[in-house]
């Protein structure tokens, strides 16, 4: 508890301090960071806890972000209170679609996932009179609180800090709950879940449904930030980055999901002293996380803990039963 | 009917490409479990080896193709020892992100070399057009279609027919018993990956003359494999063939009869479609991933 405590307490003197220190274009990132904070926070329910493989998150914010964007500016909704629908709406599709979609597994699951956020972006560059094709939906109202408009990199990055420590918390709260703790039974024996009379499908149904609702609010605080939204903005590409996210900082945890968002976000940033092979070398290195840090950097950083402390349990065997703090 | 007979044919041709990249991908998940999600970069990179040889070498056509071809072996001996080997323990979605990052350096490694205008690479039937029943039809397309039919065959002949064919369904049947034979499994795991590699660089060979040869094109081509391996039946051969087909089909028809927007949409639907009520496609591997 109390590292948690610690933990909450660093990540925000850390935005912070940086939310009043860096450049425009770093406050930018940031705040793209952030955003995809969101987002992976919520992917690990799906796949840290209940390990369901999940390449359609994208779509998700997508989801999420084009109510929110059709609301306000063919409805005249106030961006607030669109986010209701925009979330409920996201949350509600992840219940239908997951119910049929969530008896695959694995690989299996993957490509099912993945040719929905495919479908996904199919239908968002061809509906055009709802979604403006791919030429996007422009001029989305941002948001405002007590009357000031949160306009600008910098009194959004406080707005979405924030964001992501109530989420973080929230999701906290969760994970040690009894139905984190199902999720987590699920994705380690299904069978063995069953026998302790978890019901599995509602389980995996409402991890789907939760990282969905993340993901939705991701895709509006995304769309009253660049106040436009295109069906590129979601591709599938999407969706394997906040997974490769996940992966990076340490799946089934929060921590991971906030350091991995992070890291991603600014990683292909500073290697553009790299010239133009940038892209290229950024692959390389992805891979080379992978190979060399299978648990992530939070899974890392638990086994210096805890070799610090002279414990010295085995090392995790596979990525999936890495430590989690 | 003389626009059916053309839109069958380039849907078949177009369904062999699709049919032998997912060919290439099936090779190597059916022996080493591995869903390469660079699958589509390596018909691009066949695509690209075309295009260093025949365009920037000015290779002669049959000597420039086998320049290309015996390439993409070699990058499958690469692909084998530096993104495989590494991975080969590690859980599926370390796997799938592995391949993923991999493929964004080759394809940002192909901008790099080739840069982003699109190439033309030519083909041996450039131009040439054939009346068959009133429709004209470009020989590419035909070429295409009996160029696929004899590497399945081949194929066919290898698998069944010779010593390291059989070898290598035995691995792909059971790894461990494989071994306890006295087969030489890793061997024969490098060999899985060379055989995608060329297969995928046979695909892209074909592609090119269809559509640009264009650093970008290997999301479009994965995706397309992916849904024919899963319409089809994952890991098995047959079904990629079918699948393959039928997504090609589905791509050309569905364009000019039902909508040019949503043709893909068929392809994902239908594979989507496959999966809640016959995961196991047409011709279907036995699955123990379902629930």
């Amino acid at each position: 508890m109390a590292l948690r405590v610690l933990a909450l307490a660093a990540y925000l003197a850390i935005g912070l301090a940086l939310s009043v220190s860096v450049s425009e274009y770093t406050l930018r990132l940031l705040n793209l960071a952030t955003i995809s904070a969101v987002a992976v926070i919520g992917l690990n329910f799906a796949f840290g806890y209940a390990g369901l493989i999940s390449l359609g998150h994208a779509a998700f914010m997508g989801l999420g972000a084009y109510i929110l964007a059709i609301l306000t500016t063919q409805a005249g909704w106030s961006p607030w209170l669109a986010t209701l629908p925009a979330i409920l709406g996201t949350g509600l599709a992840a219940v239908v679609i997951g119910v049929p979609l969530l008896r695959l597994k694995g690989h299996y699951l993957a490509l099912a996932t993945l040719g929905l956020n495919v479908s996904f972006g199919i239908v968002a560059a061809n509906w055009i009179e709802l979604t403006g094709g791919t030429n996007g939906i422009a001029k989305i109202p941002g948001l405002s609180l007590f009357g000031h408009a949160i306009e600008g990199e910098r009194p959004f990055l406080w707005l979405s800090l924030a964001v992501v420590a109530v989420l973080a918390v929230l999701a906290s709260f969760i994970q040690r709950s009894r139905y984190g703790r199902a999720m987590m039974a699920v994705r380690d024996d299904e069978t063995a879940a069953s026998m302790t009379g978890i019901n599995v499908t509602a389980t995996k149904v409402s991890a789907f449904a939760l990282s969905a609702i993340y993901a939705a609010i991701a895709g509006c605080l995304f769309a009253t930030h660049v106040h436009f939204i295109s069906p590129d903005d979601f591709n599938f590409a999407h969706s394997i980055t906040f997974l490769s996210m996940l992966i990076v900082g340490g799946e089934g945890t929060i921590a991971g999901a906030i350091i991995g968002a992070a890291l991603l976000t600014f990683l292909p940033e500073w290697l553009r002293v790299l010239g133009e092979s940038y892209l290229a070398f950024f692959g390389l290195m992805m891979l080379a996380i992978l190979i060399f840090m299978p648990t992530g950097i939070v899974g890392l950083l638990s086994r210096f803990r805890r070799s610090a402390k002279r414990e010295a349990p085995p090392a995790p065997a596979s990525s999936g039963e890495g430590a989690r703090t | 009917m003389a626009d059916l007979i053309q839109l069958l044919t380039n849907g078949l041709a177009l369904g062999s490409v699709y049919a032998l990249a997912a060919i290439g991908f099936v090779i190597v998940y059916s022996a080493t479990g591995v869903v390469n999600f660079a699958a589509g970069q390596f018909v691009m990179l066949g695509t690209f080896a075309g295009v260093a040889m025949l365009l920037n070498a000015g290779l002669p056509m049959p000597v420039g193709y086998a320049a290309a071809l015996i390439a993409m072996a070699l990058f499958g001996a690469l692909f084998y020892l530096v993104v495989y080997l590494p991975l080969r323990t590690s859980p599926v979605v370390t796997v799938i992100i592995g391949t993923v990052a991999i493929g964004i350096t080759l394809q940002n490694a192909a901008l790099l070399t080739f840069g982003s205008w699109p190439f033309r690479l030519p083909s041996p039937f450039e131009g040439m057009m054939i009346e068959v029943a009133g429709a004209v039809v470009s020989v590419h397309a035909l070429a295409v279609v009996a160029t696929t039919a004899v590497m399945i065959f081949l194929l066919w002949l290898l698998l069944h027919r010779t010593a390291i064919g059989i070898a290598m369904r035995a691995v792909a049947q059971d790894v461990k018993a494989a071994r306890l034979m006295g087969l030489r499994v890793q061997w024969l795991l490098a060999f899985s990956w060379i055989l995608g590699a060329v297969l995928a660089g046979v695909a892209g060979l074909m592609l090119g003359p269809m559509w640009f040869a264009d650093v970008n094109m290997g999301d479009p081509i994965a995706l397309k494999a992916f849904a024919a391996t899963v319409i089809g039946g994952f890991g098995s051969l047959p079904g990629a063939i079918a699948g393959g087909l039928f997504v090609g089909l589905a791509e050309v028809l569905g364009a000019s009869y039902i909508s040019s927007a949503y043709k893909d949409l068929i392809a994902f639907g239908i594979m989507i479609l496959f999966l809640l009520v016959r995961p196991q496609g047409i011709f279907g591997e036995p699955i123990q991933d379902r629930g």
